[in-house]
Order: C-alpha cells, then structure tokens, then sequence
C-alpha cells in the first residue's frame, strides 16, 4: 500500500497539451491546481527510468508548464512515452520567484537557453504589468533554431524592450546575433542603482551577466539568480545540489546575488 | 696443484663449474625467495671468506656465491648448514650441503604477504612445495604466482601456479559506483558490467584477480574463502623450443595442485631418456616424445580435482622451433630489389 | 546506576533483549577484508559477546543500519507503483561516542533540513544506541579535539569488557530490570572514554571564503584518486543518489532505490546535458572537508566530522583528513596574521 504521507511518493498528472519548440524541447502542459511559483521545479518520475528536476516554466489556474529538454535517460524517455497521457510528478519544490518583487519600477531580465523557463512567469508578469516600459529582457539562444516559446517572444515584443539575440546564426538572419552581456551596457535605465534584476541561464552566462550589471551600477541586493544543481531528491536529503551550508532545492534555485555571491563552489 | 674433483657430483650439490680453473660457485636455495636476514648474514660471511666478495642474485631467486676455491667445499657446506636449517630444506646429511639440484629452487612472487593483489600466501605455498618435492635430482622447474599479473613469470616453468579468487558480490552493499567495472577494464580484462546500477560479472570471462575486490569502496565485492588456482604447464626457455606454458587448470584448489606436480615425477622416472645427456631431460621435451595424453594420465593419477576445478585434456604449446627453422627472413630491400 | 556482570550473565541480558531488539553491532567477519586474508569490521546481528568486535574500531560505521548502502524505495509493476517493505524491527544498535554524536548529524539531515524522510524514520524510531566505551583511543581517532569523545546521553546502557567482566553504566529501566532479574551487582558505573588521542586539531571558529583560492587543495588533485571510500566509511556522510531499474527485457518492473553516493566520486554533481561542478578531486576534497568542520555548523550548529578517524584509516592514498583540518586551520591564521 502507498502511504499518503510519503513524499518520494509521485502523483499522477494529466498532459493537456505538448507544445513543440525545437526537436529537443517541448513544453508539457500538465494538470495541476495548487500554489506554485516561477523558478519552482517539480521531480518528474518516470518509473524505472528515474526523476528529472524540471522548472516550472508557465502557471495556469489549473495547470502548470513544464518545458523538458531532451538531454538524459529521464527526458528521454518522456519523449518516446508521453502518449501514455499523464506523468509522474512530484513538487512543486524550492522558492522560486517572487513575481511581484518585480512588476514595480525598473527591471531587467536576462535569460539564456533553457534558463527562459523558469523566467518565463516572470517576463510575462512583467509585460502584464502597469509599467511595461520600464521592462527590459535580454533573451539569447544558440542559434535561430533554439529558441523557445517564441509566441511568447513576440508577445513581450510588443508590450515591453525585448532584446532577442543568438549567439550565432546562418547567413541572411535578420535578428540580433552575439551574447546576451553585450547588450547590458547599453540596457536604456533611468535609474541602475534602483533597478532589479533577474539573472537566469548557463553558469558562465550568468557569472558574466551579473558582472556587466554591477558595473552597470546595479547594487548586488538587487539581482536574484537561479542555481542549476543536481537534485536527485528535492527534499534536502540526497545532498547532491548543496553548496556550502545551502541546499539549492530548498534554500533555492533563486537567490539574492548578496547571498550567491558568497556561495562558492 | 689441480684438484681432483667429481663434476658430476660437485654439480648435484649445488656447486657450479666455473670458467676459472679450480674455482666454484655455491647455488644457495632460497624457498619462495624469502629468506631471513640471519641466513643473509651468513651468505655475506661465505662470500666475503671464501668468495670474491661478491653475491650474484639469480633468476630463480637463489644466490649464487662465486670465486669459491674447489679445494673449500667442504667449508662451505659446514658453513650452509645454518642457511639450511633455517630455510627448511630437506637434507640427506647434515654439514654436507645442498643434496640435489635438478629440482631448481621454487619461485615464488611476493604474495598476499605483501601485494595488495596477491590471493594467497604464495610464500608459504612455495615452502610447502618446496618440502614436497626436494631434493630431486629430476630438472624441474615450479613457480608461483600471487595472481594472474604473473610477476613470477610462472608461464616459463613446468609448473606455474597463479593465485585466484572467485569475487564474492553483495548487490545489497552495491551502491553502483562502478569502480569495479571501471578498474576491471583498466587493470584486467573487463569481465564486468553494469546493469541497472548493480553489476554482473562474466564467469567465463573472469580470470580470478580480485581486482573488483580490491577497488570496491563498500566491500559489495569480497574474495572466496577458499584460495584458487590456475595451473601452466610446461613452459620453458632454452635452444630447441622455447615456449610459454599452457593452461591446464583453473579454480584449482592447493591439495589438487600439490598432488599433480609430484605426480610429474613419477612420469619423468618411467619416461626420461636412459642416454640422455648428463642423464638430463627436461619434463617439456620428454612429454613431447609422449605426447599430452600419457602424461596427463600419470599427473591426474589418484587425483580428483576440487568440484569448482576447470581441467584442460587437450593442450596445446606454441612457441619458437629453432630445432625446425631459426626462421626471421624478413621481407626487406634485398628481396624486393 | 549501573552494573558488573561476568561475561556469562552478560549474555544472559542480551539474550532477553535479543526476544524484543535486533541487537546491531560490530562484527568481524573473517576473510572478507580488501585484501587477501585479511578481515573486515562491519555491523550485522549478534546474539552474545563473543558475537561482537569491541577490540577494535569498526572500519564500516554503524550508519548502513539506518541508511542502508543500497535500500530499495518503490517497486514498479504495470503501471502499479508498490512501496517496499522495511525491516522496522525495534533493534539496539551497539556504537562508541563518536558514533553516537554522528546521529546528530543523521538525524539533521533526514529528520530536520525541512522535510522529515519517511524511509530513515521509519527505522530510526525503532532504534535505541547502546555504548561501546573506550578504553584508549584508536590510531587516527581525534574525538577529543572534536568534543566527542564523552558520549551524549541517549544511550540505554554502555558496556565495558575488561578480563572476564562486563560493566554497564544502565539508564533505561527497562534495561535496569533485565540487569536486576538475574541479580547483577549493582554499582556506579561511568562509560570509558578517551581523553587523549595521537591525533590532534584545531578548527577554527570562522573560515573565510579565501580558504577557496589556497593553494592547500591543489595536491589533493592529483594524490586522491576520486575512490570515495572516505565517504563510505564516514558516520554522517549521507549522501545518496537516486536509482530506477528494471528487471526483465520487457521492462514491465522495476524499481527505484537509493544508494549512497560520494561527493569524491566523479560524477556527484553531474547535470543532465553534461554539465559537473568540482571537476577535480581538490576541489571536491575543499567541498567535503568544508562541510565536515564548517557549513553543516552554520546551518545546524554543530559539527559534522566527529573525530572517527575511519576516513584516514581507509584512504588507499594515505591522505590524512585530520591533516587537512589543520592546514585550513594555519592558512586561516595565516590570512589573519
């Protein structure tokens, strides 16, 4: 018998919908009524094959997206199975952001890759917010050919400064090409010591980016960034995502830059 | 004043002819090639009395004590018997020296006396041999091996004896690190692998090394309780036919291995050539006149191998017939020209 | 309270716990250490004293009991997911000091960092400790200097062996009333323990974030070989990675299990798509000692590393962790100065 109170215990959720972005990353839109942030991830299970961590990449009142990358055993096999109409999941876990830490005043967002998901809630918030001017989104990806959500790129396009770059692309390509960080200099603020940031994407990207924002006058209290660590558990149990006395699936994925900055690894 | 000395004699003693005219020198035997430092103490003390000072370290792992005088043979010997006595070695008369030296010391590797790898006490396992077998006059040559490394070289002898364990697996202390299977493919022959986190191994595959043990953080892996072997036959050096030995055995026990090398004896007595030179034939060259079949007969005589013992009836050798051709024509300029 | 009992009445008080507890203690278990006829210290059942190895410091640590090294979580048929049967029965688990303050940190990890896990309390609430004293410290223990060398006191009773006495420092009535039944001699009994070691170090109070850039580290990148063996043996290592497999080739069952992982073992902190934190072992050697002597304290407020010494004993490089405390604990000073 399956005790209710144990939490390795995955539920079941009903796919309402597969949204196909490039041939490695679809976004399943999976049944679930209950709190839940962006930048929050859920285990999902797939049995005998393992748990994956996956953002949480959208947030309905009786869904929530998640965008899964097919890169492991895992994924993999939600990719060749999914038709089974429903998946193994456990979560939400971890902080996530707080959205509404950001829809007031100045805020930038960058965004590289996969690390869109768990900003997505974010970005959206912002553009649906009072002042979407004072927005601004610097979205990179590899190539043309990898970018995610891109109903919703358009959509940002038109309500807030959406800066859509790719770090290469064939010949003819009509859009901005190079990494996100050159265009952080130049990011129009009124005020960088009061905006707010949000900086999520590959380690490297993110070690950057941060760097041209402080220089930009960003104060560091003021930048929250997402963590990718292991999380075989999400419980703060299998220790594989710590860093120091932080455990990443509890204490984050997000943290304030002043707290990260301190947390090496 | 030249000495009148029996050769044959002074050979079977344990005394080699020198190149220099009335010199000797004394063929100490070392069991196992473990020898004590009092024994040491002595050897030094022969050679510095009545030697040139100089000690040579065999291949076989005895010593070799040159620039002897023939005429102070008979001081060596009195002066060996503490070696001897020492090393256990059987003797026919006590003050008389080595009684034989057809059976040649038995070699052995460092073992599970110090090797990490070693799977059982080869030092030990020599000595027993060694108390087993001598003194012989019959050429024999036996060596031991810790495990399948073969740092003794055993597939040059008559007898090699490899040491082996049958890896014993606990799945519930397997946390699947793969370290076995890793080291397994490094050091080994890669008889591992992994399958769903916990490991299988490849019996037919798997030579025994304990390799797997000896990388395993948990001690998911551990070794037999009993000690196994693996058995080479006649392998040799020399002018006719050098070979490596081939497989006869494998997961032998000690009683099965002990039983079959003194069983040779009995063949190489009723088969030995009655002319041979210096009444000396090697065991590999007379079962080539016998051929296998007759010499398994006589080593497998009154022995049943242990269950778990895998026996070869069909061996064999390769190795280079310079009896036949002392081949190497290599296709170069001269012929393409 | 306490009592001294003959060895043979101490069996007796066993054998009446035995009827209620599983009775967990250190065991010799002959033969299957690394390496050939050596032997392995390791917790599993025992019934009488002479069951238990209290001569020496168990090379495995009691933790298996708790966390076992490979523990089955979920079974999977056909779209049926089975939670696995445990054994939960109510056990005594015989440990030393050091041990018994590791709990803590067991405890912290699976009972207190937010979420309770049900697999661990399931077992840990069946558990009661029992006190192994020490006479005299272990090479390479250095519970003094890390406070844990008197024990916490959620002991029942300890037991001292000396000649052919057993003496028990009791504090459970339940474990009183076995002592009193067979009208044990009743007397003040205070558990042994060590208040000197070899081994010493000193932690200091705050690391800064430049102990990162030292230089201490870099030698460790090439003398550890990544074995995670340290992990293994330690009492409050926890770490576990999760494990999902199926059993046939139609892959209709399976299972999901933990096993315990090691933050020295390549691939700890691999990502899917290939990412890895800590590429090198003195990296992942910094991650490991930090923890120990500083980030669970901030976090819990005690140490992690209870001085066991099991990780130095262990260690096939001879890397010594009490070593590497104290060169963090100089490179600190020196920064200071």
């Amino acid at each position: 018998m399956m005790s209710q109170e144990n939490i390795y215990v995955p539920f079941k959720s009903e796919i309402l919908d597969v949204i196909k972005h490039t041939a490695k990353e679809y976004t399943f839109r999976m049944k679930f009524e209950g709190e839940c942030r962006p930048g929050q991830f859920f285990e999902v299970s797939v049995p005998k094959f393992g748990e994956a961590p996956i953002s949480i990449s959208g947030i309905g009142d009786d869904f929530v997206d998640l965008t899964i990358r097919r890169v492991g055993t895992v994924t993999n096999e939600v990719f060749e199975h999914y038709k089974g109409q429903y998946l193994l999941m456990r979560g939400p876990y971890g902080n996530g952001f707080d959205t509404g830490l950001f829809t007031d005043g100045e805020t930038v967002v960058v965004a590289g890759g996969t690390g869109v998901s768990p900003v997505r809630g974010v970005i959206s918030a912002l553009a649906d917010s009072d002042t979407p001017e004072d927005k601004h989104v610097i979205v990179g990806f590899k190539s043309p050919d990898d970018m995610l959500f891109r109903a919703d790129l358009k959509d940002w396009d038109a309500k807030l400064d959406l800066i859509l770059t790719v770090d290469g692309a064939p010949e003819g390509y009509s859009g901005k090409v190079g990494l996100v960080t050159k265009y952080i200099p130049d990011l129009p603020l009124k005020d960088a010591g009061s905006a707010k940031a949000v900086v999520v994407g590959p380690p490297p990207m993110m070690r950057f980016s941060v760097k041209g924002l402080l220089e930009k006058g960003f104060k560091e209290e003021n930048i929250w960034v997402s963590q990718e660590r292991r999380m075989c558990c999400g419980l703060g149990k299998c220790g594989h995502c710590r860093i120091g006395d932080k455990y990443v699936c509890l204490d984050g994925p997000v943290f304030n830059y002043s707290v990260s900055k301190d947390m090496l690894d | 004043m030249s000495a009148d000395i029996n050769v044959k004699s002074l050979k079977k003693n344990a005394f080699r002819v020198s190149k220099h005219r009335g010199e000797t020198a004394s063929r100490v035997r070392i069991p196992g090639g473990l020898i004590n430092a009092k024994s040491m103490v002595r050897i030094t003390e022969i050679a510095e009395k009545y030697g040139n000072g100089s000690i040579f370290i065999t291949n076989r792992q005895g010593v070799e004590i040159p620039g002897i005088s023939l005429e102070d043979i008979d001081a060596v010997n009195k002066e060996l018997q503490l070696c001897i006595d020492e090393a256990h070695i059987n003797q026919e008369e006590r003050d008389k020296g080595f009684p034989a030296s057809g059976t040649r010391n038995v070699v052995a590797c460092p073992g599970a006396r110090l090797c990490p790898f070693g799977c059982y006490d080869t030092t030990a396992f020599a000595q027993k041999m060694e108390d087993q077998i001598f003194p012989n006059n019959r050429h024999f040559k036996v060596a031991f091996t810790g495990c399948s490394n073969d740092c003794a070289k055993v597939r040059m002898d008559d007898f090699g004896i490899m040491g082996m364990t049958e890896p014993q697996y606990d799945p519930d202390r397997c946390i699947g690190c793969g370290q076995c299977v890793d080291y397994c493919k490094i050091r080994s022959v890669g008889a591992l692998k992994m399958v769903g986190g916990k490991v299988i191994r490849d019996t037919d595959k798997c030579i025994g090394c304990g390799v797997c043990v000896t990388y395993c953080p948990t001690r998911a892996w551990t070794r037999s309780k009993e000690h196994y072997f693996r058995v080479t036959l006649l392998g040799r050096t020399g002018k006719k036919n050098p070979r490596l030995a081939e497989d006869f055995m494998k997961w032998a026990d000690e009683e099965t291995v002990m039983k079959i090398v003194k069983n040779a004896y009995a063949f190489v007595e009723e088969y030995i050539d009655p002319n041979a030179y210096e009444s000396k034939e090697h065991v590999g060259y007379i079962v080539d006149r016998t051929g296998f079949d007759e010499f398994y007969k006589w080593i497998m005589k009154d022995v049943t191998p242990n269950e778990k013992c895998e026996v070869n009836n069909r061996l064999y050798w390769g190795g280079k017939h310079y009896d036949v051709s002392n081949n190497i024509k290599p296709v170069g300029v001269n012929d393409i020209r | 309270m306490g009592y001294v009992v003959s060895k043979e009445a101490f069996d007796q008080v066993l054998q009446k716990l035995g009827e209620k507890y599983r009775l967990y203690a250190p065991v010799r278990k002959v033969g299957e250490g690394r390496f050939t006829d050596t032997d392995v210290v390791r917790y599993d059942f025992v019934n009488r004293l002479e069951d238990m190895e209290l001569d020496a410091k168990s090379d495995y640590a009691f933790k298996e009991i708790l966390t076992p090294l490979s523990q089955t979580l979920f079974f999977f048929t056909e779209g049926e997911t089975k939670e696995a049967d445990m054994d939960i029965s109510d056990a005594i688990v015989f440990l030393r000091a050091c041990d018994l303050h590791a709990v803590k940190s067991l405890d912290d990890i699976y009972l207190r960092n937010r979420f309770e896990d049900p697999f661990y309390k399931k077992i840990r609430e069946h558990i009661k400790f029992a006190l192994i004293g020490c006479a005299s410290s272990f090479e390479n223990c250095f519970c003094v200097d890390m406070g844990t060398n008197v024990a916490p006191d959620d002991y029942i009773f300890s037991i001292d062996a000396a000649g052919d006495q057993v003496k028990s420092a009791v504090c459970s009535d339940e474990v009183a009333e076995i002592f009193e039944s067979i009208s044990a001699k009743k007397e003040d009994v205070t558990p042994a323990h060590v208040t000197e070691n070899p081994v010493h170090v000193e932690i200091p109070d705050q690391i800064p974030n430049s102990i990162f850039k030292s230089d201490i580290w870099d030698e460790y990148s090439s003398r550890c070989i990544g074995c995670g063996r340290c992990n293994i043996v330690c009492p409050t290592c926890t770490c576990f990675t999760m494990q999902d497999t199926f059993y046939s080739e139609n892959g209709k069952v399976g299972e999901r299990r933990r096993v315990a992982a090691s933050c020295m073992i390549n691939g700890y902190t691999n990502v899917a798509g290939g990412g890895q934190y800590r590429k090198s072992q003195g990296e992942r050697m910094r991650f490991k000692v930090l923890h120990k002597i500083s980030d669970h304290k901030k976090r819990f407020g005690h140490n992690m590393c209870v001085g066991c010494g099991r990780c130095d004993d262990v260690c096939p490089e001879y890397i010594k962790f009490s070593n590497i405390i104290n060169k963090v604990d100089n490179a600190v000073e020196e920064e200071g100065r």
